[in-house]
């Protein structure tokens, strides 16, 4: 006995050591250097294997070389799912497990345009008023039960209905601007009247207040996605919160689910109108909250896929497996021009966002692929009617957004002797995060260096708190982000209007808010290019004027093994799109 | 002693129902509120505390908080699992953080007692040497660090078991965690097993027994180790309660879905009912732990037990 103690001993000590020394290790070399693809995206791969086997699952179809394996994906996730109710979910995992077994009437396909999933067709009235989409009659619920417009119907109603309280009903009211959804959500208007109706079981008719240049883009956000009547009431207070209160129209079933766990299952759908294209048979989720043992999970192949944070990356950086993937998340400074009467002074405004040196932010802190960005709308969401992005020209403001440390030395003497101080502080609100805290200890150091006289004062507070006192007017510079809930730089340019409630500086200006209401309800409503145009007219103002201080276009970097293609990533709405993922051995 | 009990327990509820109080106040003190999300404008969010009834005034809410957990609701999650029932919630995870915690307990008291017996009976020799080296550090450094080395060097570098909790396979996937958590309680029993042994193993009734004839197993078990349980077991009773409400970091290590983890994730979410519920879930057990271990120093102690009796 005494021996076994002994050994127990030696062994604590020694796996002590052992840790002590192993840490440190990095992860495999390789010397293909430069690899870090901005874009994985491959759908080629899910066609090539379009042989005629309709009927198995299991056994591997052969085609062209690689073989389709029927074996699961596994998939990292960093937090657990908050809810698989389509209308309550608020957040991208939830978005994202949940289109894996709904589909909408339209889906994304691999560049992220609107092509038809439920919906076999759609008609767009000549005042673009009102959509009439055409449902699929092949379409089923993994109950049985076919898909009709009525889900739809139903599922809208849920969406604007108060009693609900769905934080995404905006979605159906400002954004869709769906007839009668405002004055429903407000408690004016029965949710019946919503202007979603089912002509028949096949045909679902939307009308419009004002034309919506992006509304088909809209279908498939999740908050648009069916549920059916029937079986939702079956479920009563229990809807979506295991296996058997999910029902599937979608690629995958849900087949093991608890709320807010840390391990799911999918499994493919066979009923799926579409089954023939979906190669995996399943997908197995792993939460994992703590980022090295999610890449050590990676390296031994228990993971397909996961979530590298910034201080791993250079262990990974030359691996061939190793990606950064746009996220779609703005991040910037927002001055308080309204309450704080030194950032009111456009000189220092200016100055403040000259003296940013934003790659340097990018490239020596976060290290995770993010661009450096120079517009109010960031890059690589939003194509335009030609079908690039809106954002590709960095250069478009560079005479006041650019780093130049004489111009903002300049700027600051010019603005602090209209202010007739020689000094200044300033305090930056910061959410209690790694990164964000990161970023303004790097500002600050740049802020302080290049303009003389100034002194920043960083307030770490937890998001929640940092939300509430920006929405409160409770700050001076506050580091914020955004993410796009449609593929439109409105998402972006919308917020700055008079009175919206995420223009947290309380800037206003006439014009600019001419220019946004003629591109949401008035004349260029109809007329794209023209709009598009227009929306650059709105953005300089907000450049010039130096409304925010644009820092960066978030990326995340992944992992992703080489024996997976065609996982679709998508900065907006659904980041990560599986059903046409393939897996060989 | 029945009355005394009846007593106790009653003292308890009351004690409970005060938590619950301060619960509800501490929430109101909170940074930030469950519904601030950027994407939110006013009447929405407006709409959302009509829903959950955190538009009532505090006493209003506390009252009807007190009235629907006599029926068995907790109310449902905010934000980290909207809308579930807490009930639903917990029913999962309470399970595991206890057989959890429960093994950790079981592995640090066993190991813990031999060590610190092996270092009182062997005093002043190596192996007591050996013992106090152990326990320092297990003391000393934190269960995440014994966790990550655990995980990294029998998860990852062999592969003896998962590195990451699976419920297709909980026992196994309990061991890393569970020793993880069991080092301190090891080396604190392990430390009070020491120094309680060796004031008893000098008393002078040891020296009496021994003078009687009694020897070996019987000497230390019966005789010492028996008075030497009594401060052991109020150093244990409180590393149960905490073991068994799960381990914040050790549960993020490990994936491991239980309560610890959902704790932490409803304080930075502002999940109102998630954070009352459990904490009155980590109260009402160390407050019955508190009570079993009264009733057991009695059974271990006839000194207390007779005392109780007598003043009665």
């Amino acid at each position: 006995m005494k021996k076994a103690k002994a050994v127990v001993a030696v062994l604590m000590a020694s796996t002590m050591m052992l840790s002590m020394t192993g840490c440190g290790n990095s992860g495999a070399d390789s010397g293909n250097a430069g690899t870090a693809a901005d874009n994985a995206a491959d759908t080629s791969a899910a066609d090539n294997t379009a042989s005629a086997d309709t009927s198995a699952q299991a056994d591997g179809a052969e085609a062209s070389g690689a073989t389709a394996s029927s074996s699961d994906l596994n998939i990292m996730l960093e937090t657990p799912v908050e809810s698989l109710d389509p209308q309550q979910a608020t957040d991208g995992t939830s978005f994202e497990v949940i289109a894996d077994f709904t589909d909408g009437l339209m889906q994304m396909d691999a560049d992220g345009q609107a092509v038809e999933a439920i919906a076999e067709s759609y008609d767009v009235s000549e005042d673009g008023l009102t959509y009439t989409f055409h449902i699929r009659s092949d379409a089923v619920w993994s109950n049985g039960a076919p898909v009709t417009a009525n889900d739809f119907v139903f599922a809208w109603q849920r969406a604007v209905d108060p009693a609900v309280a769905s934080e995404y009903a905006y979605m159906l009211s400002d954004i869709g601007q769906i007839k009668n959804a405002a004055e429903i959500i407000a408690g004016e208007m029965d949710k019946s009247e919503l202007g979603a109706t089912a002509v028949d079981d096949s045909t679902l008719q939307v009308e419009l207040n004002v034309p919506v240049s992006y509304f088909l883009s809209l279908m498939y956000f999740p908050t648009f996605y069916p549920v059916n009547e029937e079986f939702f009431n079956s479920c009563a207070d229990t809807f979506a919160t295991s296996p058997d209160t999910l029902l599937s129209n979608g690629a995958f079933i849900m087949d093991s689910y608890e709320p807010a766990t840390t391990t799911f299952h999918l499994t493919k759908n066979a009923d799926y109108y579409n089954a023939d294209s979906v190669q995996l048979a399943g997908l197995n989720y792993q939460v994992i909250q703590d980022s090295q043992q999610a890449l050590m999970s990676y390296q031994t192949g228990a993971l397909d896929t996961t979530l590298v944070n910034g201080e791993q990356v250079d262990q990974v950086k030359d691996d061939p497996e190793f990606l950064t993937i746009g996220a779609g998340y703005l991040w910037y400074v927002s001055p308080n021009i309204a309450a704080v009467p030194e950032l009111a002074n456009l000189n220092v405004r200016m100055a403040l966002t000259t003296a940013i040196n934003r790659e340097a932010i990018t490239n020596d802190v976060l290290k995770d692929g993010s661009l450096p960005t120079y517009t109010a709308v960031p890059m690589q969401f939003a194509a335009g009617p030609d079908g690039s992005d809106y954002s590709a020209d960095q250069s478009r403001y560079s005479d006041v957004c650019v780093y130049d440390a004489a111009k903002a030395a300049e700027y600051w003497s010019a603005g602090l002797e209209e202010l007739g101080v020689s000094e200044l502080t300033v305090d930056i609100v910061v959410d209690a995060d790694d990164a964000p805290q990161k970023v303004a200890q790097v500002l600050k150091e740049q802020w302080e260096t290049t303009l003389p006289g100034l002194t920043v004062n960083l307030v770490v507070e937890p998001k929640k708190q940092r939300v509430e006192d920006m929405q409160s007017g409770n700050f001076q510079l506050g580091l914020t982000r955004w993410g796009p809930d449609y593929a439109d730089p409105m998402t972006y340019l919308g917020m700055w209007i008079t009175d919206n409630s995420n223009n947290y500086g309380l800037w206003s200006n006439a014009d600019y808010d001419a220019i946004i209401d003629e591109c949401t309800t008035g004349d260029l409503c109809t007329d794209a290019e023209g709009r598009w145009a227009r929306l650059y007219d709105a953005e300089k103002i907000v450049m010039d004027e130096a409304v925010i201080f644009p820092l960066y276009t978030q990326c995340n970097a992944e992992m992703l093994s080489s024996k997976v293609t065609g996982i679709e990533f998508h900065p907006v709405a659904l980041n990560r799109v599986y059903k046409n993922a393939v897996k060989t051995e | 002693m029945g009355k005394y009990t009846l007593k106790r327990v009653i003292t308890a509820l009351f004690t409970l129902l005060a938590i619950l109080l301060v619960l509800f106040i501490l929430m109101q003190l909170m940074p930030g509120s469950p519904f601030n999300d950027e994407k939110l404008n006013a009447d929405q969010r407006a709409a959302l505390y009509t829903k959950y009834g955190l538009d009532q005034p505090v006493t209003v809410q506390f009252f009807k908080y007190v009235g629907n957990m006599l029926r068995g609701d907790l109310g449902v999650s905010y934000n980290i699992s909207k809308n579930t029932p807490i009930s639903q919630l917990i029913k999962t995870r309470l399970p595991i953080s206890i057989s959890i915690g429960g093994y950790a307990v079981l592995i640090g008291a066993v190991l813990g007692l031999l060590l610190g017996l092996v270092a009182a009976l062997k005093h002043n020799t190596i192996w007591d040497s050996l013992a106090t080296v152990i326990s320092v550090i297990g003391v000393s450094v934190p269960s995440y660090v014994f966790a990550l080395a655990l995980s990294y060097n029998f998860g990852f570098k062999l592969g003896w078991f998962p590195m990451l909790f699976s419920p297709n396979d909980i026992f196994k996937s309990s061991v890393l965690p569970s020793i993880s958590l069991s080092m301190f309680t090891m080396a604190s029993i392990a430390r009070f097993t020491r120094s309680e042994m060796l004031e008893v193993l000098g008393s002078d009734y040891m020296l009496l027994a021994e003078s009687k004839g009694i020897s070996g197993f019987a000497l230390i078990f019966r005789h010492a180790l028996r008075n030497a349980l009594i401060p052991i077991i109020t150093v244990l009773a409180p590393l149960i309660v905490d073991l068994m409400t799960g381990s914040l970091v050790v549960e993020k290590i490990f994936a491991i879905p239980g309560v610890g983890s959902l704790l932490v994730n409803a304080i930075q979410s502002n999940d109102y009912n998630v954070v009352i519920s459990l904490s009155f879930i980590y109260s009402a057990m160390y407050i019955i732990i508190m009570l079993v271990v009264d009733i057991l120093y009695g059974i271990i102690d006839p000194r207390i037990r007779l005392a109780k009796k007598g003043g009665d």
